[in-house]
């Protein structure tokens, strides 16, 4: 009598657990986000990007009895860089090229897989890259690699609706996981090899309709039009592959632009190339820009302005600032006032030569170096468009940066053709001994012939109010991982070589750590169901979530 | 007009390179020569007239894989000569009417690995070359190549496929200079007092790999390793001076024709 009732009050009580498990994502749940820590709501786990959770159950005491607790495996080839949501006990995770799984997030069974086949002649520079989905209500929202944006059934995987954003021919793509805002998706495109002009657009998430499009290049008789020459700015660039922020206190909507185009001959773009290399901040209703910063004008570098805005209320100088903290592939660290794009503060946080410094405004104060001479930092820049975090906790900023990395860049006249690559010259690692291995976008293989020699990673985490390192925990390889801060004050983290790291993230020790032998190219994420705190973390091919032993 | 005077001033160049080098070419018997300067002039030819098809990287016809001395018709530059100005109508190439300088620079370019910042190189006899690697040069003391030789150093059974000539060549002249970063040999000392040597195989930032002077592959935790030494040069003597050019031109043809 007592086994039965017990099972009869389980059963109960799992419903009861359930039940909640039946709410749709609205729009007001994302903007309370990090009132629910047991979910992932967005690409960033919230509107101000800071990658930081208030669950605390595992901490660095019990930290060494993480376990495996599932696995999914890629089905696949080429790097995962994927971030799932997880939504009362579900994760939607996309795999390459566009395929969505919603799989039981405590025990890693699939519930459906949907399967997207882009374009076979969609163009994308560095891999068929997917890195998520969004969610409103019962429907997930992915770009795909043919440029278009798909509304998917949250509940059966089928296709709701299906929108061009552009067209792949002329080399658009969207490999950022969207932004749903009140009742918009928002995406940026991909292409910034390929001569497009960049854009950020909103679809109405009920029909797929474009609701406004802001051009990361403005057209004639548009401000910000006079930094290009002639036609230059129809086949320019600025991308916008990476997902942004938002503050709702503010209506403002933040978004990293890529680079200008060509690549890496601004000889044949003269001018500041506006919005190339900037935040933009734009009213998420209308599209319309706010202000906007650049933190490298006509770049013959490749330093995609790319990485997620990260929003935090800091104390400067006395005074509360609403701020955006933001750690360029430039090799600058920058803090900005949001409400304005006021520049606060810049120091270098790799070997930067491109640059002396920034002056008063934060411009840089260009340094060119010789043809055939290295510029640091290296062609993917002293960071690049892997997640950074904040904790507030701590007030620490933490991400991976490349050391010691630099490349030798080339310029040619490249001719436009809709469709190819548009690079304008090329560039390559500086190796210190002629010929010999480098790094590249991506790992190229278990064995690190390569070396330190070229350029190692690190983990860092830098004061805001200085800019300076306040720790740095080294990798031997160069590391593409994102970050993720708990309120127990960890730092997850990984690198190419396939450790997956518990840090200390007040002092940087190693608390943790466990090999997982795949390149972790993606942030860790964590979640709760059933009382119990996972963290999942893309290593490889395989998506591993660890929990403590029962 | 400028456009033609650039044009007239790089055949110049050409020619002037060629002439040069077949000079040297005869002093060394069947040598083959492939300058810097040609291989860059070959470059551009590629670029503009067989990269079409071919592809940036050489591979882009099926089966082919110019950089890497993979063809499907041809072995001898002569038979390279040939294909190019006579085309092959099956499989839809087409003729082409290169200058005879021309030419020779395109096959620079192949034969160099598309090596564009290469240094100059020679390849000699292949057959001339094995005998110097087994014998004279003394190479297997060190390295080893289809299971014969010693293991202390780069076992070079694919050497052929992995490396560029000038940089093979850079290697033979220069090996200190040339040392591939991951090669260095390492001496540790662990934190129970053991002393381990060898070549290094993989290292990250936990753990490093090698390879010891007794053949024992050693995965050491860096955490019980209390000195960790690299060497900066390598163990492996100059050969400039020691082998005479026509004799590296022939190893070199040799290691070139090793492919696994």
């Amino acid at each position: 009598m007592r086994t039965a009732s017990s099972t009869a009050i389980a059963l109960f009580t799992a419903f009861v657990v359930a039940t909640p498990a039946a709410a749709q994502v609205t729009a007001e749940r994302i903007l309370h986000a990090s009132g629910e820590p047991q979910n992932w709501l967005t690409y960033n786990g919230g509107y101000d990007s800071k990658r930081f959770s208030s669950l605390s159950q595992i901490t660095p005491a019990n930290i060494r009895d993480l376990e495996l607790k599932w696995i999914v495996q890629d089905q696949v080839f080429g790097a995962w860089e994927s971030n799932p949501l997880v939504v009362d006990g579900v994760m939607y995770l996309t795999e390459r090229p566009n395929d969505v799984m919603a799989v039981d997030a405590r025990t890693g069974r699939l519930f459906w897989i949907y399967h997207y086949t882009p374009a076979g002649d969609s163009h994308v520079c560095c891999g068929a890259n997917n890195r998520g989905v969004a969610m409103l209500g019962d429907t997930l929202y992915m770009g795909t690699l043919d440029a278009h944006l798909v509304a998917i059934d949250a509940k059966t995987g089928h296709s709701i609706w299906n929108t061009e954003v552009a067209d792949h021919k002329a080399g658009y793509s969207v490999t950022m996981a969207p932004l749903v805002i009140k009742d918009k998706v928002i995406v940026g495109t991909g292409g910034g090899e390929f001569g497009i002009r960049g854009f950020v657009a909103a679809y109405d998430s009920k029909t797929g309709k474009q609701v406004w499009r802001f051009n990361t290049i403005p057209g004639p008789g548009e401000p910000g039009h006079e930094t290009w020459h002639g036609d230059d700015w129809k086949t320019g660039g600025a991308s916008a592959w990476v997902t942004g922020s938002y503050d709702p206190q503010l209506n403002l909507l933040y978004w990293g632009v890529g680079n200008p185009g060509p690549d890496w001959n601004p000889d044949q773009r003269p001018g500041d190339n506006l919005y190339s290399d900037s935040v933009v901040a734009l009213d998420p209703d209308t599209g319309k820009l706010k202000w906007h910063f650049q933190f490298t004008p006509n770049d013959p570098y490749d330093y995609d302005s790319v990485q997620i805005p990260v929003l935090a209320d800091i104390d400067w100088q006395g005074k509360p600032v609403k701020a955006v903290l933001w750690a360029n592939r430039n090799g600058y660290f920058y803090v900005l006032d949001r409400t304005n794009g006021k520049f606060l503060l810049g120091a270098p946080f790799v070997k930067v030569n491109w640059s002396k410094g920034l002056d008063q405004k934060g411009h840089p104060i260009m340094t060119p170096q010789p043809a055939g001479m290295p510029t640091w930092p290296g062609v993917q820049g002293g960071t690049n468009w892997y997640p950074p975090s904040y904790s507030p906790r701590t007030g620490l900023f933490y991400f991976s940066v490349w050391e010691n990395y630099g490349s030798i860049f080339r310029r040619e006249e490249s001719q436009y053709v809709a469709g190819r690559t548009f690079p304008g010259g090329g560039q390559s690692v500086f190796a210190p001994v002629p010929s010999s291995p480098t790094i590249g976008v991506g790992r190229k293989g278990p064995v690190n012939n390569w070396t330190s020699d070229v350029g190692s990673g690190a983990t860092i985490a830098i004061d805001p109010h200085t800019g300076k390192r306040v720790w740095t925990f080294p990798q031997y390889d160069v590391t593409d991982a994102g970050m993720l801060t708990t309120a127990s004050d960890l730092l997850f983290t990984g690198g190419r070589e396939g450790y997956f790291y518990a840090l200390d993230a007040k002092t940087g020790k190693e608390l943790w750590k466990t090999n997982l032998g795949g390149s972790i190219v993606m942030a860790p994420v964590t979640y709760q169901v059933g009382g119990k705190q996972y963290v999942s973390v893309i290593s490889g091919h395989t998506l591993v979530t660890f929990g403590l032993r029962n | 007009m400028r456009s033609a005077g650039v044009i007239a001033g790089a055949v110049f160049l050409v020619v002037g390179a060629i002439s040069g080098l077949a000079e040297s070419a005869f002093a060394q018997g069947s040598s083959q020569q492939y300058g810097t300067a040609n291989i860059q002039a070959g470059y551009r030819l590629y670029a503009s007239q067989c990269a079409l098809c071919h592809g940036g990287n050489g591979d882009g016809v099926a089966g082919i894989n110019l950089a890497r001395q993979q063809f499907r018709r041809v072995s001898t530059d002569a038979d390279i000569r040939r294909t190019v100005t006579g085309g092959i109508a099956a499989a839809g190439m087409p003729p082409f009417q290169f200058r005879p300088a021309e030419l020779d620079a395109i096959i620079a370019y192949i034969r160099s690995g598309f090596d564009l910042e290469g240094a100059s190189f020679a390849l000699g006899d292949g057959a001339r070359g094995k005998a110097i690697f087994d014998g004279k040069g003394g190479c297997t003391v060190c390295h080893r190549v289809h299971g014969n030789g010693s293991r202390n150093a780069p076992d070079l059974s694919d050497i052929g496929a992995l490396r560029k000539p000038s940089a093979i060549q850079r290697s033979i002249l220069q090996p200190a200079a040339a040392m591939q970063p991951i090669n260095r040999p390492v001496r540790v000392v662990t934190h129970d007092g053991r002393v381990i040597q060898g070549r290094r195989l993989n290292e990250d930032t936990e753990t490093v790999q090698l390879i010891t002077r007794d053949g024992m592959l050693v995965s050491l935790s860096k955490n019980d390793i209390q000195d960790f030494e690299l060497g900066k040069t390598s163990g492996m003597p100059s050969f400039a001076g020691k082998l005479s050019t026509a004799e590296v031109a022939d190893l070199l043809a040799y290691l070139l024709s090793l492919k696994g």
